[in-house]
């Protein structure tokens, strides 16, 4: 089965289109360099500031007919087709691919509200193409919107990306408590929170260490802990010049890290379990 | 695009994780096996030069050119099949009603006359009802032609299958479909001209055409000739009639297996049929007339092909009747090129009996004919070469 991995957290700036794209690409990148029949992986982006968007495929005028925007409007039947239409190739790798995301998703969370089968627009059509991937990395808007339950409904593999400064156990638990619930309010049983990812650590504050330790030392949290990505300036340059962590500086110290944790999600995904 | 040494720095950084990964098992993801998948049906699309072709020829090109879609095509068809039928005084409306109705007296004794159109749709509709009450039961095999992100599978078996499931999809009410077909994917490196001549000779219906395109693909591919990706017309299977089986030996057993076990005197003899003239060729695929009856049609110039393939279809003829047939018209087309310097004895017979034919009457001719032919049909048949060649010299008469 396909992991569909999504990127979520209700709060802004904690690193999500950063470490979903870096993601996808280094999956696509670990996957060819272990010789997988098939490496391709696709990003969707939902969210309409879509800078994930931007910095993989240097565009960002997607619209009503080349977007994530018209897979969500189109007729059921042709939704999966639509899909396959607007899938778009990143500049970044041949194996990476992207269905982009426009300005006009926020305006469709609007037009779908109230309609029968809404949250379920993208897991169809994806669902039937989803074979073709190896994986698909899932970036949200910085809320539990509709257009994140879409992510989070079509998703098997959920990932929190989350600064230090919000690491309070108790902030973290309720955005892993939103995420079960969307699965259960939604009957989606293949969808599970897979794992925590700090971001932009600082080593040098205590306040970081300190929470980071508290994560660790918790019974549950401790467990889901995925990576740490260290805060590093490579990072921020990197998405300003379009480019990946990966390729902009290999050596920074955020390279590593992304590929630490690529590196076990795409142990998740030889295993086909956990 | 990043470039080449950038790709390759990316490359060393995953590669030093992906190996540790990799510790132990090497292999895990090295996974070449064949696989069944569910495909979503736009995904999929014919093998344009697959020798047998179900579409009519018309359909076939336009749909392999992107001019028809594949419901745009269906639905041509339909159209056509709606002509034909009515004009046999059969209408319908809803293709269900192609079916036979197991109530229905003497509906037996009607399909033997369908027409190639009216056949293949039935078959069609009748395969579509079977996947739609028993699901489908043999998956489609497939060759993985992607590109880029384009998503695209070559049918490299199945084709029939993959038209009755768009049949059932958009054309039978009241079938709910997910849109997706059941099928085995082959890597493209693994695709296998072979494979494919195999599963096409094991089934029975594959017209001496398509047989004869199937040969021609063989040789084809084992000269080192590239296949297309696009619907070719008849001149590209011709090149294999310069081909023989005596350059490759190496493949001569591999080919005539293929080819469902036939002798090489046999194969020879299929090939030979893609002298045939386009029209020809369309109509001998279209009513899976038999290499036998074929063979000696191919020893006639071009020109006379059609004719003498509608007088086989038209009359039903045996391959004796073809060979006597042809034995004629060889006689009377082979020597028009030194009409007027040494006029054949025939001609010159021929014209003598222009000049009493108001002494006989129609009924005489009709019997002679029978008592020298022995049959209705091959008697029509002969009166319809020579009011052709009749014609023909009319036409010489009028031009001066």
């Amino acid at each position: 089965m396909t992991r569909v991995f999504v990127f979520t957290n209700h709060k802004g700036g904690v690193g999500k289109s950063t470490s979903a794209t870096n993601t996808a690409l280094g999956i696509a990148g670990m996957l060819r360099r272990a010789g997988a029949p098939n490496a391709r992986v696709l990003l969707i982006d939902t969210d309409s500031q879509a800078h994930a968007t931007l910095v993989t495929t240097g565009k960002k005028d997607y619209g009503t007919d080349d977007s994530l925007y018209t897979v969500l409007m189109a007729d059921r039947q042709n939704a999966a087709q639509t899909l396959l239409n607007c899938i778009v190739q990143s500049t970044w790798d041949a194996d990476l691919h992207v269905l982009p995301a426009s300005p006009m998703l926020e305006g469709a969370e609007r037009e779908l509200m109230g309609i029968a089968g809404a949250p379920y627009r993208l897991a169809d059509p994806l669902s039937r193409i989803i074979n073709r991937y190896a994986a698909i990395v899932i970036d949200t808007r910085p809320s539990f919107s509709l257009m994140t339950e879409m992510g989070l409904i079509a998703a098997t593999d959920a990932i929190v990306p989350v600064e230090p400064r919000y690491l309070e156990t108790v902030g973290l638990m309720s955005v892993i408590g939103k995420i079960n619930d969307i699965r259960e309010g939604w009957r989606q049983p293949n969808l599970r929170v897979s794992g925590i990812l700090v971001t932009k650590m600082n080593t040098r504050i205590r306040g970081h260490n300190h929470l980071l330790d508290e994560l660790k030392g918790h019974s549950v949290l401790g467990k889901l802990l995925l990576g740490v990505v260290p805060a590093n300036e490579a990072v921020s340059y990197a998405h300003q010049n379009h480019q990946s962590i990966f390729n902009y500086d290999p050596k920074a110290s955020a390279s590593k890290a992304y590929a630490q944790f690529v590196g076990k999600l795409v142990q998740r995904i030889a295993n086909g379990g956990a | 695009m990043p470039a080449k040494n950038q790709t390759h720095r990316i490359d060393d950084l995953l590669g030093s994780v992906t190996e540790e990964l990799l510790l132990g098992n090497p292999q895990q993801f090295e996974d070449n096996s064949i696989r069944v998948e569910r495909l979503l049906l736009e995904m999929v699309r014919p093998d344009p030069v697959q020798p047998r072709r179900v579409l009519p020829e018309q359909l076939h090109f336009a749909f392999h050119s992107n001019r028809l879609t594949p419901t745009q095509a269906l639905k041509e068809l339909v159209q056509l099949v709606q002509v034909a039928a009515r004009q046999r005084g059969r209408p319908f409306n809803n293709v269900l009603e192609l079916l036979a109705n197991p109530d229905d007296e003497g509906e037996e004794d009607q399909s033997f006359h369908l027409s190639p159109e009216e056949q293949l749709l039935h078959d069609l509709v009748n395969l579509a009802i079977t996947i739609r009450d028993d699901g489908q039961v043999n998956p489609l095999t497939v060759v993985d032609v992607s590109q880029g992100v384009t998503q695209q599978f070559r049918i490299e078996t199945g084709e029939r299958r993959y038209w009755a499931t768009w049949l059932l999809r958009d054309f039978i009410a009241g079938y709910n479909s997910d849109g997706m077909i059941p099928c085995i994917i082959i890597p493209a490196e693994r695709s296998s001209v072979f494979r494919q001549a195999k599963e096409n000779t094991a089934r029975t219906g594959l017209s001496a055409i398509a047989m004869a395109r199937q040969a021609a693909l063989l040789l084809l591919t084992v000269h080192g000739y590239e296949l297309p990706s696009h619907a070719v017309s008849n001149d590209f299977y011709r090149q294999a009639l310069n081909l023989d089986l005596r350059g490759k030996r190496e493949y001569t057993e591999s080919i005539l297996t293929a080819m469902g076990g036939i002798k090489k005197a046999h194969f020879s003899e299929i090939k030979a049929l893609l002298k045939l003239s386009d029209e020809a060729l369309e109509l001998a695929d279209r009513h899976a007339l038999e290499e036998k009856r074929l063979r000696y049609v191919v020893t006639l110039p071009q020109e006379f092909h059609t004719e003498i393939i509608r007088q086989i279809i038209d009359f039903n003829l045996t391959s004796k009747q073809v060979k006597e047939l042809c034995a004629g018209d060889g006689l009377d087309s082979g020597r028009q090129d030194d009409e007027v310097e040494h006029l054949p004895a025939l001609a010159i017979k021929l014209a003598k009996i222009a000049q009493v034919s108001n002494t006989t009457t129609a009924q005489d001719l009709a019997q002679a004919m029978m008592r020298q032919e022995g049959d209705a049909n091959l008697a029509r048949a002969r009166l319809q070469a020579m009011r052709k060649l009749l014609t023909e010299a009319e036409r010489y008469l009028t031009e001066g």
